[in-house]
């Protein structure tokens, strides 16, 4: 089947202890691998600062997961993530190809900076 | 810029110009906040192309890629430490 790759972010309850953190980890492996997805990378920010209240939350606690999958992942990752009460924000992104090459020179550290020289320190 | 070589402002202005065409980018990440905090006043606002001199091209993906980073709570809708 064709599949696309795809990338995900989503916001944990930070209140959980470490191993409900886990599982909700885990469960969200698990759900992706059974709708066939093959997991590429799963990169964890940890706990972070929001920038903005979130249900009365100051911090959550960061996943970034990219995987290839059929198309009909989008659909049951929203049925997923709606269901899932521990997840506070997600947001789901399919590559196009200017992104994959984006990914590819991400993935060799060969990014291009966009700012070489830092503009406020001119000033 | 300025066609007219009477206007008062000419040789005064700055050439402005892209950030993300000098460096060849393809795709704006929302996940880069420090570049995205650049173009965004301390209010949170996005900066209009006028002030920051990028080109259409990439001010519609970066304005997507703010909205995104808003999203997840990596930059402000609207900054606290106003009043």
């Amino acid at each position: 089947m064709k599949t696309n790759f795809y990338e995900v972010t989503f916001i944990i309850n930070p209140v959980l202890e470490e191993e409900q953190v886990k599982e909700v980890k885990e469960g969200f492996e698990t759900f992706v691998t059974g709708k066939g997805a093959e997991i590429d990378e799963i990169d964890e920010w940890g706990i972070k600062r929001l920038a903005y209240e979130m249900d009365g939350k100051n911090s959550g606690y960061y996943v970034n997961a990219y995987f290839h999958a059929p198309g009909t992942i989008v659909s049951d990752l929203e049925k997923y993530f709606k269901l899932q009460e521990n997840i506070m924000r997600n947001i789901v992104l399919k590559y196009d190809n200017k992104m994959l090459k984006f990914r590819d020179l991400q993935k060799k550290g060969k990014l291009p900076v966009v700012f070489v020289e830092t503009p406020e320190e001119e000033v | 810029m300025l066609k007219n070589p009477a206007h008062p402002k000419k040789g005064n202005l700055k050439e402005k110009e892209c950030k993300f065409t000098k460096a060849g980018i393809g795709y704006i990440d929302y996940k880069d906040v420090d570049t995205l905090a650049r173009f965004v006043n301390d209010q949170g606002k996005i900066l209009p192309r006028r002030v920051t001199g990028t080109s259409a091209k990439y001010q519609r993906q970066l304005a997507l890629a703010i909205k995104r980073a808003r999203h997840l709570g990596l930059l402000p809708f609207v900054a606290e430490n106003l009043r």
